[in-house]
């Protein structure tokens, strides 16, 4: 089969050619040009003045409390947004609308309102930041804080992505377990879990992207103190305010490449799984 | 017994969608409960299994009273219309789910796979995902993960629903085997005649969320006892007949001749008929009949349908078409449903237009006591105003029975104190329960109606709900039996709780007579439950008939009064209040106490005698 042959797929919709076309036109003009401009602006560097920007001290610590936290507040999302989505799914209470409403303010709101908001209320003398702080805990200013703002920005994602996925778990399936003998957690972990896995994977993938990606909300509540609680996109900002673009460029590229890898492989285990639930015909 | 069922009672949302059901299944018996979408006969399989609760009654499977026990703990095993299979898992691990959740060793897991495999044809499956096999494949599955931990009792819900015909009866085979072989105590849940009767030992129908009729499939096809079984299992002609000491007639001439000596007592009254499609006989000429005779008629469409033909005959006789009674259709003349197999067509070929005779070969009559209503007020336009009242014309509907309209000029005459209406003529002696409209001074025309012959007078206020609750009382145990027939005939045709109130005089003799009250009680109830199987609470008051049952009504609305009286005397010297006007729709049944007038209601087996 040659190239042109592979394109001339016959379809019942037609306009494939012109939907195509389309396509690769705003990938390329929005997403692979840039991208490609940013490897360009970063591979004028000398290899040595790279190397110097993007593995000091101060880069390394960026990276690691950025992927961290990410990781961190997308896997506290996993959890807790399969609790939210799961009463939001299962459960009649009073104000169930509009609580599916609020799930929706991180989306809508200025990021810069979230950091502002998460602040107020985490700071030493805030309404939670105040009794935490007795405790001996301090939320804001540190990376839990940055955590702290990356969980609320990647909710949604989680939990609009769960939604559909719970609210398809037909009940006979439950019911058909609970007649073989399984009790609550045995039906979650054995027939639950395993059903809404593919979309857990999805949400944890969309909230972490969002969260290495965030930069309003994290701002205000890490305080920015380099090497603790300076997130990566803060740090170019930083040298952007200092004109240097390359050196901005060169950190940018690090983030792109390390991104990729991580929602690669995701996705990667995601199709891995799909393949063993999916059947193909033999 | 393996499943015994009492009382069981299920409200949803307001609403009863099982009411008090029990029930009785025998151990390796395969029951098949039969009902309309709707019925409430899944919401009682559910109930069964444990997967939803129940308001009311008790669930006990093996002699153990599972009605608290959650579904895991009942040891039943459950099929649904879906399949419900795990997608994620293989047949394999969908068949051992059971086994697993009970910690067995995976070897003895294995054999018993192998085992439910072979029992169900599926050998070497094992590595499938559900995903990869056919919709009977995977209900084989179902079949096998339900029977995998030995439960000692076998639900299937609408098992074939999702499958094609061919399937379905392949299916339906494997199933009956693995029955047959195993043993295991079956209930089935279908809304599909044909499968009922393929698969069942005995049949169960639901409707209303009541448990109607029970009983050996050939038996519930032959004799039914309700409008709704004859209707629903099989095709049905219902008509109103007339029963008196010449026979059983449809129009002038009997079509049947009393067998027995008894029937010669008989005094003329309604019935309901039914007439089997197939039991029909038609011929070119009476002469050429071999079977009785009922009429004359044209040939409307004919419909071919593989082994058997079906035809549409409508009748000459308009007097005689207004006796056929159908929900629907209104506007349609009136026609019969026969069917003819291939050799009856070869011998009498039928065009459509084409005058026929009919005969009947075997007819079975309704035991139920409410045929009809006739709607009687002073004028023309009453009449038609009342045979329009929501709460009739539903009743009547569900009843699949018909609303005629009689105007007695003598109901308008305003009551005189105590003064009794003029006796009508003998000649037009009413036929099937008497409606009127709720007034002043309704006793008098309720004496007025039972002395003409009317046996149940529905008293109806213009307003009247759908009763939600139907409390029963009788004035003395004569007419007990009278009262529960037709209490029963109303209730498989409305979806309400059915109460009997019995009244203790509150005086000095009170104490001494408790113990004969609460005795009346369980009478009343177990003749219920054995004679018409319908299952009724039981409340006893003290105090003054009238006013203890006014008391009662006043609770809630929504409820109607059967009252079963065995002298019109006793309506004015009791119960006036409560007839006059009421508020609520009243039904007075009556059965004249005296032993002269004695009437039995014939069995079917006394008319079987054709002609």
């Amino acid at each position: 089969m040659t190239v042109a042959e592979r394109f001339h797929q016959p379809s019942v919709l037609p306009g494939f050619g012109l939907t195509f076309g389309f396509t690769t036109f705003f990938l390329s003009a929005l997403v692979l040009l840039p991208l490609a401009a940013l490897v360009v602006m970063a591979g004028s560097m000398h290899a040595a003045d790279f190397l110097r920007v993007v593995g000091s001290a101060r880069a390394l610590g960026a990276y690691r409390l950025s992927f961290g936290a990410s990781f961190l507040a997308a896997g506290i999302n996993l959890v807790f947004g399969f609790v939210i989505a799961w009463s939001l799914v299962r459960y009649e209470f009073p104000a169930r609308k509009l609580v599916d409403a609020l799930i929706d303010m991180p989306f809508a709101l200025p990021t810069a309102v979230s950091g502002i908001a998460l602040t107020t209320v985490f700071a030493q003398n805030g309404w939670i930041g105040r009794y935490l702080a007795l405790a001996g805990i301090q939320v804001a200013y540190t990376w839990i804080g940055v955590t702290v703002a990356l969980t609320l920005i990647g909710m949604p994602f989680m939990v609009r992505t769960l939604q559909p996925a719970l609210a398809e778990v037909q009940r006979d399936l439950e019911d058909a377990a609970e007649t073989l003998g399984a009790g609550r957690l045995y039906v979650l972990r054995r027939i639950i879990l395993p059903t809404v896995l593919p979309a857990m994977l999805t949400g944890f993938t969309l909230a972490f992207a969002r969260a290495v990606g965030e930069y309003g909300s994290v701002i205000f509540i890490a305080g920015n103190l380099p090497m603790k609680t300076e997130i990566t996109p803060l740090l170019i900002v930083i040298h952007l305010q200092e004109f240097d673009y390359r050196g901005a460029a060169a950190l940018g590229l690090v983030m792109l490449v390390m991104s990729f890898i991580v929602l690669l492989t995701i996705n990667l285990i995601h199709s891995w799984g799909r393949r063993r639930l999916v059947a193909t015909a033999r | 017994m393996s499943i015994t069922l009492d009382q069981v009672t299920k409200r949803y949302q307001g609403s009863t969608v099982v009411n008090d059901v029990s029930l009785d299944i025998g151990d390796g018996e395969f029951f098949v409960l039969l009902g309309p979408s709707g019925s409430g006969k899944s919401t009682l399989l559910r109930a069964i299994a444990g997967l939803t609760g129940v308001d009311h009654g008790r669930i006990s499977l093996h002699g153990r009273d599972v009605t608290h026990v959650a579904a895991r703990g009942r040891g039943v095993g459950l099929v649904f219309q879906n399949y419900a299979l795990f997608r994620h898992m293989t047949v394999a691990d969908n068949i051992e789910f059971a086994l697993r959740v009970r910690r067995m060793r995976a070897s003895a897991r294995r054999a018993r796979r192998n085992e439910l495999l072979r029992l169900v044809a599926l050998e070497g499956m094992d590595d499938r995902l559900p995903a990869q096999l056919s919709g009977g494949q995977q209900q084989r599955v179902a079949v096998a993960r339900a029977l995998a931990h030995k439960p000692e009792v076998l639900l299937l819900d609408e098992p074939f629903g999702a499958l094609d015909a061919k399937i379905r009866e392949e299916l339906r085979r494997t199933i009956r085997e693995v029955q047959r072989e195993l043993g295991i105590t079956t209930l089935l849940v279908t809304h599909d005649q044909e499968e009922a009767f393929a698969l069942a030992d005995r049949i169960g129908i639901m409707n209303l969320g009541r448990l109607l009729e029970m009983g050996r499939p050939d038996d519930l096809y032959a004799r039914p006892a309700t409008r709704f079984v004859a209707t629903f299992l099989g095709a049905a002609n219902l008509l109103l007949a007339r029963q008196s000491a010449r026979g059983l007639c449809f129009g002038t001439d009997p079509v049947i001749v009393p067998r027995s000596e008894s029937a010669q007592h008989v005094r003329e009254h309604e019935v309901v008929a039914v007439l089997r499609p197939e039991e029909i006989e038609l011929a070119p000429a009476r002469d050429a009949l071999l079977c009785a005779y009922i009429t004359e008629g044209t040939v409307g469409e004919i419909l071919f349908s593989g082994a058997l033909q079906r035809l549409r005959v409508r009748l000459h006789d308009a007097a005689l078409g207004a006796h056929v009674l159908r929900s629907d259709e209104a506007g349609e003349e009136p026609f019969l449903e026969v069917t003819r197999t291939q050799h009856e067509q070869r011998v009498f070929p039928l065009a459509p237009g084409q005058s026929v005779t009919l005969g009947v070969r075997r007819l079975h009559v309704l035991p139920t006591p409410l045929s009809s209503f006739t709607v009687c007020a002073p004028s023309e336009e009453l009449a038609q105003s009342l045979a329009r009242q929501p709460l009739l014309t539903e009743l009547a509907a569900r009843m699949k029975t018909r609303i005629a309209v009689q105007v007695e000029a003598q109901l308008g005459t305003a009551p005189g104190a105590g003064e009794p209406l003029a006796p009508g003529g003998e000649d037009s002696s009413l036929m099937g329960a008497a409606v009127i409209a709720a007034r002043n001074g309704a006793v008098q025309s309720v004496g007025w109606l039972l002395q003409r012959g009317a046996e149940q007078v529905l008293i109806l206020p213009e307003q009247a709900l759908a009763p939600r609750r139907v409390l029963i009382h009788w004035v003395d145990e004569s007419v007990r039996r009278a009262t529960l027939a037709v209490s029963a005939s109303l209730l498989r045709h409305v979806s309400a709780e059915a109460v009997y109130v019995g009244i203790l005089p509150q005086d000095g003799t009170l104490n001494a007579r408790r113990p004969l009250g609460m005795r009346a009680l369980l009478d009343a109830r177990s003749e219920a439950q054995a004679v018409h199987g319908f299952d009724m609470r039981t409340e006893l008051r003290f105090g003054e008939a009238s006013g203890e049952l006014a008391a009662r009504l006043a609770d809630s609305p929504a409820q109607l009064l059967v009252l079963g009286i065995s002298d019109p005397a006793d309506l004015e010297r009791q119960f006036a209040s409560l007839v006059n006007n009421p508020g609520w729709p009243l039904l007075i049944v009556y059965e004249p106490g005296d032993a002269t007038r004695v009437r039995t209601r014939p069995r079917a087996a006394d008319l079987l005698r054709l002609a």
